[in-house]
């Protein structure tokens, strides 16, 4: 219990300094609802090209839910962590967090949880609540929830593993700019955050299948918006995801293991 | 006393000194270079897959066909190297107000915007501008579009106006953090926003066409400066004028940044 | 022009926000919010000659850093007239710069990848200095200091001392009026410290510069200041010249010792033993701290009255600190 409460002091001091940037919510909000009815025009304008209803199997309202919640899910979930890891590696800082009481990785990630819960209360609850309104009962209401929160939960923590695996690589050199574009450049397309993976080609779909990235889009989403989940697709994706997380988090604990170990030794 | 006079001259001079140092220094961290290299590159073949997804299915979105999209995708990466080359020490000023070490920028005899902005020129700009052009030329070849003096001329000239575009709306950007406690989500914003000038602006409703084209210029960018070129029959008013609108909105900018920073109390947040 | 420096009745004002405690004091804030004003320097007037070199002494957020501030024409006064080489220095941030030079601590102005010789180079260029000044000052800097150890360095190699040597150095590079040293020392070791004094005052004799320093180590200001200015929670309490001050509050020197025997029968035997002498003893658990007034009785008599008797593992000397001047100023007045 005790150990959770440590963790948890962190979450509200987190939440505190999000809270005090009254104006950076307010554009947070704003620049949100912005940026999806850009998205909004643009697939409206490539449906309505089409000429037809259905693009890749997938209609214009099945895909704007998908890119409204998907935007939303990124939202709290980039939360900038391997710019926060060069940023402690090159200044120092990173001796001082060696030293707290808890490893670095939980450290760095109940310090931004803060944010996500920030986050998530400010730009996903509304997303969320405006397209079940809006679309009016295409979210089915139901046991899918609960799988999607599940995946949510998977898919924050393989995110968060990807993300200190490439933050880890910073102890080895000093272009984080270099490091944090490709990640994000390779991450975002791929893992079906900007563009629904029905869209790709076939080849690079069968691809992309043996990756962890579409468990942080993808998955969630899919499950979320399938009208009758089959329990069998439902847990079977629950299971890779799951699979993911746990193969990302000991990749990402033994990464930064060993490097630290080096980068002690040589002074760094 | 001596006033010793700083003209345009001078600060040319001065800036190529400047920069002439901060790519000597930078260059002995090759690694960097390379690296960072990898990743303008990597997100430039992204952003050409993302787009090809989209696009390529289809023989025209709104009355444009493929090619010009991708024109209009090629002007707006190369509108943007100037913002990245010259004012990309715009991304670190909100940590430098923050922690209270701007104040060490206000002691020079010279421009402040300037003096902080020539601190940094980023080198990995060039990286985007040659993707820039090589889509603008394939773009170009496969329009058909006659290859002369008049139109090298044109593509040149509305290429710096659309660039004082984007310059002027991330130098607003950053200079909010004078301001706003945080400003990172504006900046933010504004990045995301300039992903969308690639777009022609007939897709979006009235309102947002008055919004990209006169308050948050995104439509300048690359559409409206674009038209001279690909579409030379039906060239709007604003296409012409955007050299004009282009300084206006850039001097404005520079003028709120130079604002904020006057209002600076050089203590830390 | 008679003053360097002028400021008259000098007040600023700034706003802050009362924040709320807590996760829900935070999320009230978000809706409602509470400012009050504070007033970081209140009704201050001050004049300064040319060639002068004052310090500004005062515990943090006492206000000079924000008189400094003004100074410079970083800050405009809420209120008051303040004249710098006989400019409105926030009115003309651009011409007042030409003129004055500043060091902030521990923030280096100079370029931090570049080696110091480009950086000289640079603001050879910026500030249009001549080239037969420049060779002047290059001259006489590599007279004044170990000009090889640091000239092509670059400055995020250096380590602190150096980096806020070639600080003050690029500071004084334009033959400046007037050069503001924000705590100049802080930080450094003692043979840094008293390096960078040296070469402050050597400045200061050579160029006639006038020099503003904030500090608060009393070492700065007995080796560099005729006159000192005694800020504190934004009010000028002391302006006069060092002598004077030390006549009053100087004679008293804390003489800290670390005993053998147990803390409270050393305690309790040196309370009468030195009776007669009038020290004021306290202690913590490690030290014994004897305050002697120097006027009366001499450091080294205590001391050796207390060696007769006891046995000490370890002793330190110590001048009175700015805060405890600033306490007795309060406390006893001028």
């Amino acid at each position: 219990m005790n150990r959770f409460k440590k963790y948890f002091a962190l979450t509200r001091a987190g939440i505190i300094e999000c809270v005090n940037y009254r104006m950076a919510l307010v554009v947070m909000v704003f620049g949100n609802l912005l940026y999806l009815t850009l998205i909004y025009f643009v697939w409206k304008a490539i449906f309505a090209s089409s000429g037809s209803d259905v693009v890749n199997g997938m209609t214009f309202e099945s895909t704007m839910i998908y890119l409204v919640l998907a935007t939303a899910l990124f939202n709290f979930m980039e939360m900038y962590i391997v710019w926060e890891m060069g940023r402690d590696i090159q200044s120092g800082k990173i001796a001082l967090n060696l030293l707290k009481p808890m490893k670095y990785k939980d450290y760095l990630f109940w310090s931004v949880s803060g944010s996500f819960v920030v986050n998530f209360v400010f730009t996903f609850i509304p997303t969320f609540l405006i397209v079940m309104l809006v679309t009016k009962g295409t979210i089915a209401i139901g046991i899918n929830l609960i799988y999607f929160v599940i995946a949510v939960v998977l898919a924050v923590v393989i995110n968060y593993e990807i993300d200190f695996i490439i933050g880890t690589v910073c102890l080895y050199t000093e272009s984080i700019w270099g490091i944090n574009v490709m990640k994000q450049a390779v991450v975002t397309l791929l893992s079906g955050a900007t563009i629904p993976l029905a869209f790709f080609p076939e080849k690079l779909r069968t691809v992309i299948e043996y990756l962890p990235f579409r468990a942080i889009y993808d998955t969630p989403l899919t499950i979320l918006l399938s009208r009758n989940p089959d329990a069998g697709m439902v847990a079977e994706k629950l299971l890779v995801s799951l699979a993911w997380a746990v193969v990302m988090s000991l990749i990402s604990h033994l990464f930064w293991r060993i490097s630290i170990r080096q980068v002690t030794v040589n002074g760094g | 006393m001596n006033t010793k006079k700083r003209g345009l001259s001078f600060y040319i001079k001065i800036y190529f000194k400047i920069i002439a140092q901060d790519i000597k220094s930078r260059m002995s961290y090759r690694a960097d270079f390379i690296i960072s290299t990898l990743g303008m590159i990597a997100t430039n073949i992204v952003g050409f897959v993302a787009f090809w997804l989209m696009f390529s299915k289809f023989p025209s979105i709104n009355g444009w066909g493929y090619y010009e999209m991708l024109f209009l995708y090629g002007f707006s990466l190369v509108a943007i190297t100037p913002t990245q080359c010259l004012l990309d020490n715009n991304w670190n000023l909100r940590r430098y107000v923050y922690d209270g070490d701007f104040v060490k920028y206000c002691f020079r005899p010279i421009n402040l915007f300037f003096y902080y902005e020539s601190e940094v020129f980023d080198v990995k700009g060039f990286g985007q501008l040659f993707f820039g052009l090589g889509t603008i030329c394939y773009a170009w070849y496969h329009l058909a579009l006659p290859v002369n003096f008049v139109m090298i001329l044109k593509l040149i000239v509305f290429l710096l106006s659309a660039s004082l575009f984007m310059m002027a709306m991330q130098t607003a950007a950053a200079a909010t953090c004078f301001w706003i406690e945080n400003s990172f989500y504006i900046l933010d914003l504004s990045l995301k926003l300039k992903d969308y000038a690639k777009y022609p602006i007939t897709i979006y409703n009235p309102l947002f066409k008055f919004i990209f084209t006169f308050l948050l210029p995104v439509a300048f960018i690359a559409y409206y400066p674009s038209l001279v070129i690909l579409r030379p029959d039906e060239v709007p008013l604003l296409s012409w004028l955007s050299p004009v609108i282009g300084g206006l909105f850039f001097y404005l900018s520079y003028k709120m940044w130079m604002r904020g920073a006057s209002r600076y109390d050089g203590s830390g947040s | 022009m008679e003053n360097m420096i002028e400021l008259k009745d000098i007040t600023k004002e700034f706003k802050v926000l009362n924040r709320r405690e807590g996760l829900k004091g935070s999320f009230q804030d978000l809706f409602s919010r509470d400012y009050k004003i504070v007033r970081a320097v209140d009704h201050i007037s001050l004049s300064v000659k040319p060639g002068e070199i004052v310090g500004f002494l005062g515990p943090n957020g006492a206000g000079k850093s924000t008189t400094i501030k003004m100074m410079t024409g970083v800050l405009e006064p809420t209120n008051g007239e303040l004249l710098v080489n006989g400019r409105i220095p926030y009115k003309n941030r651009t011409q007042n710069s030409q003129e004055i030079g500043v060091v902030f601590g521990q923030r280096s102005q100079l370029w931090w990848a570049l080696p110091l010789i480009e950086s000289f180079k640079l603001l050879k260029d910026i500030y249009q200095i001549p080239q037969d000044e420049y060779d002047g000052m290059m001259e006489l800097y590599a007279k004044l200091v170990n000009f090889d150890e640091i000239l092509h360095k670059p400055v995020r190699q250096m380590s602190l001392g150096q980096r806020t040597l070639s600080d003050i150095l690029a500071a004084f590079l334009h033959n400046p009026k007037v050069v503001f040293l924000d705590e100049p020392t802080i930080g450094l070791d003692v043979a840094m410290k008293s390096k960078i004094r040296e070469l402050i005052l050597e400045l200061n004799k050579q160029k006639h510069t006038t020099v503003i320093l904030t500090t608060h180590d009393m070492g700065d200001v007995d080796a560099l200041c005729e006159r000192i200015v005694i800020i504190d929670k934004g009010k000028m309490l002391y302006d006069n010249d060092i002598e004077h001050l030390r006549k009053f509050f100087g004679a008293y020197r804390t003489l800290k010792i670390r005993p053998r025997e147990k803390m409270d029968v050393m305690v309790e035997d040196l309370t009468k033993e030195l009776e007669m002498m009038d020290v004021r003893i306290s202690h913590d658990d490690e030290w014994v701290f004897l305050l002697v007034n120097e006027e009366k009785t001499s450091v080294l008599k205590v001391l050796g009255l207390i060696q007769e008797k006891h046995k000490i593992k370890d002793m330190q000397l110590e001048e009175i600190s700015t805060e405890d001047v600033i306490k007795k100023i309060y406390k006893e007045g001028i």
